[in-house]
């Protein structure tokens, strides 16, 4: 097992290189250049062509990309923080540390003074989202697959595929008609600030159920459809036919080995409530990771772009390492080498 | 101190008023704008003048109102009139005020007075004003502002406007730059009084000290606005992060006397039109600064909200780059405006809120808007033109589009259909909007917002002058610029117009735009909110409101 991670933790740096390489070379066909976002759009292109040349953007990708990662490693000092550029940009922690994601265009400050505090938005976010989709999808999603076909696993697969169908704008939409201007109940946007008269619980409460409506769905049907296999196994009939009560054939018998495979499906919604949200934290108005994501591509941030993909690499290929750990010890038949 | 009834443009005014070549909101804006004090102006033309600005309600408070949070740290280079400039001018004031009537007012200037031929101006700066470190407003403030938004290294648009009267051209390492054309050109009288020696008559210095850019910042600052930062205003900026708000405290020692309320927050509701809608809905906000139209329905079926719009000349300017081809051709550039309807384009785009424009750029909002005959569509005679022009099967482009204003999609695909009709070809690229401005100034065809301005000489200035660093067309031509310089130095209303329909005729036959339509620019604000009315270049003034509780 220990081998396992040692080798899983170094794949995980090699991905992180390669992803990186690759958003370098992507942001290449962007339109514009760091000096000129540097600058504005109404700097004089003599100032921008004097930056351009102080930064060495007119050097080679790979020596461009290699600078970059100094900087990250704390190799190197952040060229964008050079007082003599005389652009003001200052970095609390220093020019030149571990971590160095350098410096953001758009928000003209560090990457990691912008960075943190919106992940911690969208992880509060994705945090109660998924501490309500876990619990739900597995309740509904076993009381579904426990009988198959029947009135009560019809209604949950119905109502599941409903809700996994409609998408996270168009519910977003509805609930705040209904409940927003038609009720006046909730708050309609969440600044994630109770200067509006709302408290900051209430703002979250439309944006959590969308992402449980839009999620859960999705994970009721998978735990359904891995219960219904269980139950049709010969060791639960078994255990039905020497006199198990329903109960406790479903809670000793199925549940456990029902939840080996939607674990991973699981585990996999962590991604996708950490960056792919924008869509909901667009219509909330919610400062979170998955609108700075969107914002930052949108005017080719690549400071930023690089740090968000960076760390959502890491959460998305910690979670498979998780996933695959957590497969293991519930199924004992894998083995991990 | 000058007597209003010494004023050297006295005569030539209160003249055309009697013969009735100007009409009496036209001679209030310009008696002020010559330095007759806004009271004189109003007495003079039988005007009861406007009660006070301040808000007469409750005292205390907190205003929330919905924007985008932008960028804000280097006011003399802003482009986002409606939103950065909206957190910085409630902390950093203007030396004119330029109110919603187009009435420019004494702000930090006190009181000024123009020579008779338009070239000298003396502003006497006003005294007591002190900035938020005690320390008194004196000239030499105002000058290191004027010299700062006027080097070139800084990037202001001030120098497209102040570049006819102010600035020369000149080669620095073979490459083109200004310079300001005198040493006294900016000139310290005394602690009080500065002195603006023009190289060539102009009218409107006044209002184009009112420009967003022209924000006056303490010299400490170095150009930097931030959480702190010293200003002459109401407010003090106590919070700021970009996309999410910023937060104003009202000072308690402002010049001015004490404000309406005590906390302005400005709340960044994104680009989804539905968000700002839904923060209405619940009250989370106050108003926005200003609203879409697709935002329109939505919001005037919400009960407790006051619906505020004004006429204006903002307009999205589909321009073509003059140094590309097709459009380096004036026949193919012509040929584009004739193939449009306008009336379509309003009725499609901007759902009738707001009027159908003619091609140049000057607005019936502007005073010295001339009417001339307006460009009717002839699709015959674009495509006779484009076959003069070496086009007889037509031409074709891309467009390219920001999506930052949704009716600029709707304007593009409703031009796009009818110029397919003149054997024109156009292709619709949308863009973000943070991209677009890194390409605006070199895409052969874009559309570009265009807020309001007081004056149609201030727009043309800004944009179509030869080698402005905002003339994104690359326009040039000679003609015009001297036509348009002389109008800047016409005070007579009757020929500033004459020069104006020339300028608007030049813009029809060889401009470098299609310009269909001006929108009026409009916003919902809650009715507990008091003092507020709609600035055509959405500003808001804090100082001015008060919230009921």
């Amino acid at each position: 097992m220990g081998g396992y991670i040692i080798k899983r933790g170094a794949s995980l740096i090699l991905t992180l290189f390669a992803a990186s390489f690759l958003v370098f070379a992507v942001t290449e066909f962007s339109p514009s250049n760091v000096a000129r976002k540097t600058l504005g759009p109404f700097a004089l292109q003599s100032q921008v062509d004097i930056l351009y040349e102080k930064l060495g953007l007119q050097d080679p990708l790979a020596v461009r990309y290699t600078r970059w990662l100094g900087v990250l490693l704390g190799l190197k000092a952040d060229p964008l923080q050079d007082p003599a550029l005389g652009l003001q940009f200052k970095d609390p922690r220093g020019d030149k540390y571990f971590g160095n994601f350098g410096y953001s265009t758009l928000y003209k400050a560090p990457v990691n003074d912008v960075i943190w505090s919106r992940l911690k938005a969208t992880a509060a976010l994705a945090g109660i989202a998924f501490a309500l989709i876990v619990p739900l999808s597995l309740l509904f999603g076993v009381l579904a697959g426990m009988r198959e076909g029947s009135g009560l696993d019809r209604t949950i697969s119905v109502f599941g595929i409903i809700a996994t169908s409609v998408p996270e704008f168009a519910s977003g939409v509805f609930l705040v008609a209904f409940f927003v201007v038609t009720l006046g109940w909730l708050p309609g946007t969440s600044p994630l600030d109770s200067g509006g008269g709302w408290p900051i619980w209430s703002q979250m409460i439309l944006p959590v159920t969308v992402l449980v409506l839009y999620d859960a769905g999705y994970v009721v049907r998978m735990v359904r459809g891995s219960m219904a296999e269980v139950m049709n196994k010969a060791y639960i009939r078994t255990a039905v036919l020497k006199g198990l009560p329903m109960r406790d054939v479903v809670v000793r018998h199925a549940v456990r080995n029902a939840m080996i495979a939607p674990f991973t499906v699981i585990l996999l919604q962590i991604n996708f409530l950490i960056s792919g949200v924008v869509v909901t934290e667009m219509v909330f108005a919610y400062p979170g990771f998955g609108r700075m994501i969107l914002d930052a591509s949108l005017f080719g941030d690549i400071a930023l772009i690089e740090a968000a993909t960076l760390i959502a690499l890491t959460i998305a290929i910690l979670t498979q390492l998780v996933s695959d750990v957590g497969y293991a010890v519930l199924n004992p038949q894998i083995r991990l080498a | 101190m000058t007597d209003d009834r010494d004023n050297p443009h006295l005569k030539t005014l209160t003249k055309q008023l009697a013969d009735g070549r100007m009409d009496r909101r036209e001679f209030i804006r310009h008696a002020c704008l010559v330095g007759i004090s806004a009271a004189s102006a109003y007495a003079m033309a039988g005007v009861p003048m406007a009660t006070p600005a301040k808000a007469q309600g409750a005292k205390g408070g907190l205003l929330r109102i919905g924007t985008r949070v932008k960028e804000i740290k280097s006011p003399h280079t802003y482009s986002w009139g409606g939103y950065d400039s909206n957190v910085s001018r409630q902390v950093l004031e203007y030396l004119t005020f330029t109110d919603e009537k187009g009435v420019t007012q004494p702000y930090l200037f006190e009181k000024w007075t123009v020579s008779p031929d338009l070239k000298t101006w003396t502003f006497n700066v006003r005294k007591g004003v002190k900035w938020s470190n005690g320390q008194d407003f004196t000239a030499d403030h105002v000058i290191w502002n004027l010299k700062r938004v006027l080097e070139p290294a800084v990037g202001s648009s001030m120098i497209g406007l102040m570049k006819g009267y102010m600035l020369d051209d000149v080669t620095v390492d073979g490459k083109a730059s200004t310079k300001i054309w005198s040493d006294k050109a900016i000139e310290k009288v005394d602690d009080y009084t500065v002195r603006l020696n023009c190289k060539t008559p102009q009218v409107a210095v006044p209002e184009h000290l009112f420009h967003y850019p022209m924000a006056i910042m303490h010299p400490d600052s170095k150009g930097v606005f931030e959480v702190g930062s010293l200003g002459t205003g109401p407010f003090t900026l106590t919070e700021f992060e970009l996309g999410k708000k910023a937060v104003l405290k009202a000072r308690k020692d402002y010049w001015g006397g004490a404000v309406g309320i005590d906390t302005m927050e400005q709340i960044d509701v994104g680009d989804d039109a539905s968000a700002a809608i839904a923060a209405l809905a619940s009250k989370q906000i106050h108003g926005l600064v200003f609203a879409d139209p697709g935002q329109y329905d939505a919001l005037k079926a919400l009960p407790h909200l006051n619906f505020y719009d004004v006429p204006t000349a903002e307009t999205g300017v589909i321009r073509m780059r003059c140094d590309q081809k097709p459009f380096d051709n004036p026949k193919v550039r012509k040929a584009m405006r004739m193939a449009i309807d306008p009336e379509v384009v309003l009725k499609v785009a901007l759902r009738g809120l707001g009027v159908a424009a003619e091609h140049h750029h000057c607005s019936p909002a502007h005073p010295d808007y001339a009417q001339i005959p307006p460009m009717k569509r002839d699709v015959a005679g674009a495509k006779k033109l484009l076959a003069e022009a070496g086009f007889p099967n037509g031409v074709s482009s891309e467009l390219i589009v920001p999506n930052d204003h949704a009716w600029f999609q709707s304007q593009a695909e409703a031009c796009v259909e009818m110029w397919k009709e003149a054997g024109i070809t156009v292709k619709l690229t949308p863009m973000p909007g943070a991209a677009y401005w890194d390409v605006w100034t070199k895409v052969p065809m874009g559309t570009t917002i265009w807020y309001h301005r007081p004056l149609a000489i201030m727009c043309l200035g800004l944009a179509y002058r030869t080698g402005v660093p905002w003339n994104e067309s690359g326009y040039s031509n000679k003609d015009f610029d001297a036509i348009l310089t002389e109008a800047e130095g016409t005070l007579d209303m009757t020929k500033r117009k004459e020069l104006v329909a020339k300028l608007e005729t030049i813009m029809q036959e060889d401009g470098p735009l299609v310009q269909p339509v001006f929108r009026s620019t409009f916003t919902f604000m809650d009715k507990r909110v008091k003092g507020f009315s709609m600035h055509p270049t959405n500003y808001m003034f804090a100082w001015k409101l008060s919230v009921d509780a």
